[in-house]
């Protein structure tokens, strides 16, 4: 389990992911944004359910990303 | 309540502003991921969404319990029309006169109170919402509404009982709720039925209903 982990956090492509993050980030706040605007049934719905999943995967594609990165950087042991 | 429902609001829009802006800046500038950048992603995917997140939940959450709000589906319109009608006899309207219940009738009325009656009245309205957009009520007539969808289940008199009082004298005195005390208290019979204080939505309901 755990060697499968480390050699998912040292293949992980942390730029590319973490742009997606980003990317999802924004969708998120989109989102949560229009619930509060429209302020319309389907939007507000949409606003406290699908835009709160969003934004836990865009926070956890960040955390692990970051986590890859410094794994990725951390001296080798000999 | 308005006010603060309006700050939270703009709590809201002010920190997805704040979190767009860094997120905006990343994508574009691409800059490399030193400490300094991963602060700045944190800030932009942690700590301003998950603001947005508690004041747009607090926001939705008030949003849901105004009038206009249950009034936006079509199926409703003539309940909005008759509360907010200054001059309509309806128990519903009525209640709606009084600036204790005002713009946020209808969920003080149909909101119920129990331990979990928040969640479980939330519950109601998300599956109201589905009933709506996906299983087909958004395409009934209001003629269709009227004849065939009743209350899930009956209406709790404790709802009414949360502002008015069933231990004054004045309700304990009166004959009728004596002669049916037992039936009132385990909901046998309605407050708001025919007969008793009748029904809050008279338009909808048939003339053997009433």
């Amino acid at each position: 389990m755990m060697k499968r982990l480390s050699k998912l956090l040292a293949w992980w492509p942390v730029e590319k992911a973490i742009r997606v993050a980003c990317v999802l980030g924004l969708l998120t706040l989109a989102l949560m944004v229009a619930g509060v605007i429209l302020g319309t049934p389907l939007w507000v719905v949409a606003s406290m359910s699908i835009a709160q999943g969003l934004g836990v995967a865009a926070g956890l594609l960040f955390a692990f990303s970051v986590a890859a990165d410094a794994i990725g950087k951390s001296p080798k042991a000999p | 309540m308005e006010h603060a429902a309006n700050a939270v609001g703009g709590l809201a829009l002010a920190t997805a502003a704040i979190s767009a802006a860094l997120l905006i800046h990343h994508l574009i500038a691409r800059p490399p991921l030193t400490p300094n950048t991963r602060l700045r992603l944190l800030l932009g995917l942690g700590v301003f969404p998950f603001l947005t997140a508690v004041s747009t939940t607090a926001s939705g959450m008030h949003r849901t319990t105004e009038r206009d709000f249950c009034g936006s589906c079509h199926v409703m319109i003539t309940h909005l029309e008759d509360v907010e009608n200054p001059t309509s006899p309806s128990l519903a309207s009525r209640h709606a006169r009084n600036p204790m219940f005002g713009g946020a009738a209808c969920y003080t009325c149909h909101a119920d109170y129990s331990m979990f009656g928040y969640p479980l009245t939330k519950l109601t309205g998300v599956n109201h919402v589905y009933q709506y957009y996906l299983n087909g009520y958004r395409n009934w007539s209001l003629d269709r509404f009227h004849a065939e969808i009743r209350t899930a289940k009956p209406y709790p008199n404790a709802n009414c009982l949360q502002c008015h009082s069933g231990t004054l004298s004045s309700f304990t005195k009166t004959a009728e709720h004596r002669a049916m005390a037992e039936e009132l208290a385990q909901n046998r019979v309605s407050c708001a039925s025919g007969g008793c204080h009748g029904v809050a939505h008279p338009f909808s309901k048939r003339p053997e209903e009433l």
